[in-house]
């Protein structure tokens, strides 16, 4: 069957090894789905043009919730009548993304009778993404998300963004912390911040269960929840001696079949802090000089295991380039035990939103405010005491902001007796 | 007491030239309550159908009901 | 009680939040959650996963566009009943994975995904170039200077050896954001695609007073770049053009400040960020090329250059050396003379802290 509009530029998209979502959609164009038709003519127009054919709407939304559905209009309804409106709406993932087939067939059937069928599997926070719908859809999916499917819209806008985590301890050796359950719970616990906005900004939680950070936490997160130990790596002396006997594939194999594996040059000299020696048959770890960067272990996993005294080190920050420039988070607690129903964490967290929606301006992400203000504000602020592991180095100019409070007498000066010292 | 705070955050935004505001302008038209109080009485106001929200995608504002949006100006154009 | 439109509070559910995250877990997972102890790859795309009790976990790894439709998803669950007793999970990646405790299901699901034309490339596992994290582009946007879904699968084609094998030094993570809000969050990738606007937006005065609120599209700069302006009778902005930074927010205020043009939009590359803490500390990417055209279908020059770095980077990274480790050992000036890209004005920093990124030591190589 022809479709509606001809695509010869994104037909080039259909050639090639890699799948080609061109293809897919106008498979589900070709059984008669309207909207895919008009989507694949736009999306035709602009490749011809290099111009976008979206405006923002931004008055869409299911009742009592000011998240998780994004007003979308088509500039050129004229041409393609049936995406005129375009919605998405967004939906709380489970955390880490398992699913059966009977849910995502669900997820399916509602979004066929009453949306698009186009998806992403997932939005970049993590939230499934839902493609293009009308106003009036909008109640009667949420009513069926919530009543059938037992799911929910994730956030938008200065909303508690739906927090991720990596897959953690459902599938990884490395993880120190249950980042599943820790996702899980917070996100139960400030749904009323997921939904209904209150902050200047948006704010994102990321948990990752080792240093490696399998979901960028460090780099995405306004808090990022990182896995860690403090004691010793758990070491297998005989998972050792086969890999460096060539018996056990080095890297869990991610460098490929290798049997030239040299412990020397490729873990030993690698370590950034030199803190490992071998002599041909023990290997010795300085666990105090450790940073727990995890190359070590990667590299030889059925020898070396992260220590039993694990919890989180909390950053915080972290964002992309608007406006001040890219964030990375901040080291503001080294280590803390990150326990069910982690009661200290959600405590630090209320001070700290406090602490935000105080002092934060309209559109200025946690790292911003810490910028403008200084890290010691925010320590202040959780009551937290400075720590060396939260800088890089100390500071190295000399404007220091002194505490008036630990200056004798204060800021306040004796002139008379001053004079009576120094002539004027 | 969330009955007086509401009345004065809708008098707030009615008297305002600009139809949508943030959370922390709300907050100026109650100076005297918590913003984590102020939320409560806000999440109220737009159960109410007092309130409502306008969002861009990335940050969010609030309006009164009766207050028009671009959007739907836009589309009463086409 | 079925949905009534005329009463939409009627048995209403909310703050359910999510399901919990293990009530689609496969039984394996269940009974094995926290007690893992080591994983290998079989082969590119196939994890073995064993637990303490010697449960072994197969997970078989494919790529998908992230762009899918509900007909995709219908194929991805009948390939998981067929195999994987239903059970399937995504990657923060948008790869798909396919979850087999029995070994013996596992080449008849390698053979099965392999039969089924391109839909599901396997892959994206150890040094591996791995699926592109991407943004909506021209698909869903209305800010975008590029679109996102055809960039990614014309780079993936062109990298698609990449995605099913261990041949690079290390793992090769690459993102792509459509404009400089950065949805996608491209900071910290190995190679990063974003989307750059180069002029701004303009002023439909005849239409400003009709479709917007002025304070709010003032309000709504991040650098306070826009002033009201009478245009004869008409309540007007205007825009101080050297303040602006491409954000589009007062688009998204003001659809009558509209910022994309065809020939000033296009691509920029960045390269060397990682987020993992694994050797050295997590980096941001940093500007590799300020602007190549937007060239749809297939944008070949983008395309292009992005394999020239790869390649690069592939015969001159040492193993384990991700792309922005491979970069600071070598040096930036040998960064462009190996990849013969041009070094010109718009890399050297010029906004705040721009000093620290200055060359403040005798220390380069000729």
């Amino acid at each position: 069957m022809a479709l509606k509009h001809a695509t010869p530029m994104l037909d080039e998209l259909e050639k090639g090894p890699w799948p080609s979502f061109v293809s897919d959609v106008k498979r589900l164009a070709a059984k008669g789905n309207l909207m895919c038709e008009d989507w694949l003519g736009l999306m035709e127009l602009s490749f011809k043009e290099k111009e976008g054919h979206w405006k923002h709407g931004g008055i869409v939304g299911v009742f009592g919730y000011g998240g998780g559905v994004i007003g979308r209009y088509c500039d050129r309804p004229d041409l393609f009548p049936n995406v005129a409106h375009f919605h998405t709406m967004r939906v709380n993932q489970p955390a880490s993304k398992y699913y059966n087939s009977d849910v995502l067939r669900k997820i399916c059937d509602l979004w066929d009778a009453k949306g698009s069928g186009l998806t992403n599997m997932h939005g970049s926070t993590g939230d499934i993404v839902l493609l293009g719908t009308t106003t009036d859809q909008l109640e009667p999916i949420f009513y069926e998300l919530t009543h059938d499917l037992k799911m929910d819209l994730g956030g938008s806008g200065s909303n508690l963004r739906s927090p991720e985590g990596c897959l953690g301890m459902s599938r990884c050796e490395w993880a120190c912390i249950n980042t599943q359950d820790i996702i899980y719970d917070l996100t139960q616990e400030f749904q009323d911040a997921l939904h209904r906005p209150m902050f200047p900004y948006k704010f994102k939680f990321k948990s990752s269960g080792c240093p490696m950070d399998c979901v960028a936490a460090i780099a995405r997160a306004d808090c990022s929840i990182i896995g860690t130990w403090r004691d010793d790596i758990r070491i297998d002396q005989e998972a050792v001696k086969g890999y460096v006997g060539g018996e056990i594939v080095p890297h869990g194999g991610a460098g490929g079949p290798r049997k030239d594996f040299d412990i020397k040059a490729e873990v030993i000299d690698l370590c950034p802090t030199k803190c490992m020696a071998f002599d041909g048959k023990t290997l010795k770890i300085e666990n105090s000089d450790c940073v727990r960067c995890m190359h070590c272990i990667r590299v030889m996993p059925r020898a070396l295991r992260p220590g039993v005294d694990t919890g989180a080190t909390i950053l915080l920050g972290a964002k992309a380039p608007i406006l001040e420039g890219a964030q990375l988070s901040s080291v503001v607690i080294p280590f803390i035990k990150m326990e069910s129903p982690y009661t200290e964490f959600k405590e630090f967290v209320e001070k700290l939103w406090d602490y935000w929606m105080e002092n934060g301006k309209n559109r200025e992400r946690l790292g911003e405010l810490i910028q403008r203000q200084g890290l010691r504000e925010l320590l202040k602020a959780v009551e937290l005491e400075p720590d060396p592991r939260m800088v890089n180095t100390p500071r190295y100019n000399p404007y220091i902001f002194y505490d008036p409070e630990k200056v004798p007498g204060g800021w306040e000066h004796d002139a008379t007796e001053y004079r009576k010292r120094h002539q004027a | 007491m969330n009955e007086e705070a509401k009345d004065k955050i809708i008098e707030y935004v009615k008297q305002q030239k600009k139809s949508k505001l943030y959370f922390n302008d709300l907050c100026k038209a109650v100076p005297e309550i918590k913003m984590m109080q102020a939320k409560k009485v806000v999440n109220e106001l737009i159960s109410e159908g007092k309130l409502k929200y306008w969002s861009s995608g990335s940050t969010t504002m609030y309006m009164l009901p009766s207050e028009g949006d671009v959007a739907k100006e836009e589309e009463g154009m086409n | 009680m079925a949905f009534d439109p005329n009463n939409v509070m009627q048995d209403r559910i909310t703050d359910i939040g999510p399901p919990s995250y293990d009530k689609f877990f496969p039984p394996i997972i269940k009974e094995n959650f926290g007690k893992w102890k080591y994983h290998e790859i079989l082969e590119p795309g196939v994890l073995m996963h064993v637990a303490e009790s010697g449960a072994a976990l197969y997970s078989v790894r494919v790529g998908s566009a992230r762009l899918i439709s509900t007909e995709y998803i219908r194929e991805v669950c009948a390939i998981a009943d067929k195999f994987c007793d239903g059970h399937m999970r995504w990657t923060t990646r948008n790869n798909i994975e396919f979850l087999v405790s029995d070994k013996a299901k596992l080449a008849p699901l390698l053979s099965d995904l392999r039969g089924r034309g391109s839909w599901f490339p396997i892959g994206g596992t150890g040094n591996s170039i791995t699926n592109i994290v991407h943004t909506q582009g021209w698909a869903h946007c209305h800010t975008p200077a590029i679109d996102a879904s055809g960039v990614v699968k014309a780079v993936m084609d062109e990298l698609f050896d990449y995605f099913g094998s261990h041949k690079l030094p290390a793992q090769v993570r690459i993102a792509l954001a459509c404009c400089l809000n950065m949805c996608g969050a491209v900071h910290c990738s190995d190679i990063s695609i974003l989307g750059v606007h180069r002029k701004p937006p303009f002023v439909e005065n005849e239409r400003v007073q009709n479709v917007c609120e002025i304070p709010l599209v003032i309000a709504a700069c991040p650098t306070a770049a826009i002033k009201p302006k009478k245009f004869g009778e008409r309540k007007s902005v205007e825009i101080n053009n050297s303040r602006c930074m491409f954000c589009g927010n007062c688009y998204t205020m003001c659809p009558a400040l509209p910022l994309a043009d065809a020939e000033g939009d296009g691509i920029a590359l960045w390269v060397g960020g990682k987020v993992s803490n694994v050797k050295s500390a997590p980096m941001f990417s940093k500007l590799a090329v300020p602007y190549i055209p937007n060239e749809p279908p297939r944008w070949p020059t983008t395309v292009q250059t992005i394999k020239t770095i790869v390649e690069a980077y592939a015969a001159g990274g040492r193993r384990y050396e991700r792309v922005g480790e491979w970069i600071n050992r070598i040096g930036w000036e040998r960064f462009f003379e190996k990849t013969g890209l041009e070094f010109a004005h718009e890399h050297i920093d010029d906004y705040r802290l721009a000093m620290t990124t200055w060359r403040t030591t005798t220390q380069f190589k000729f």
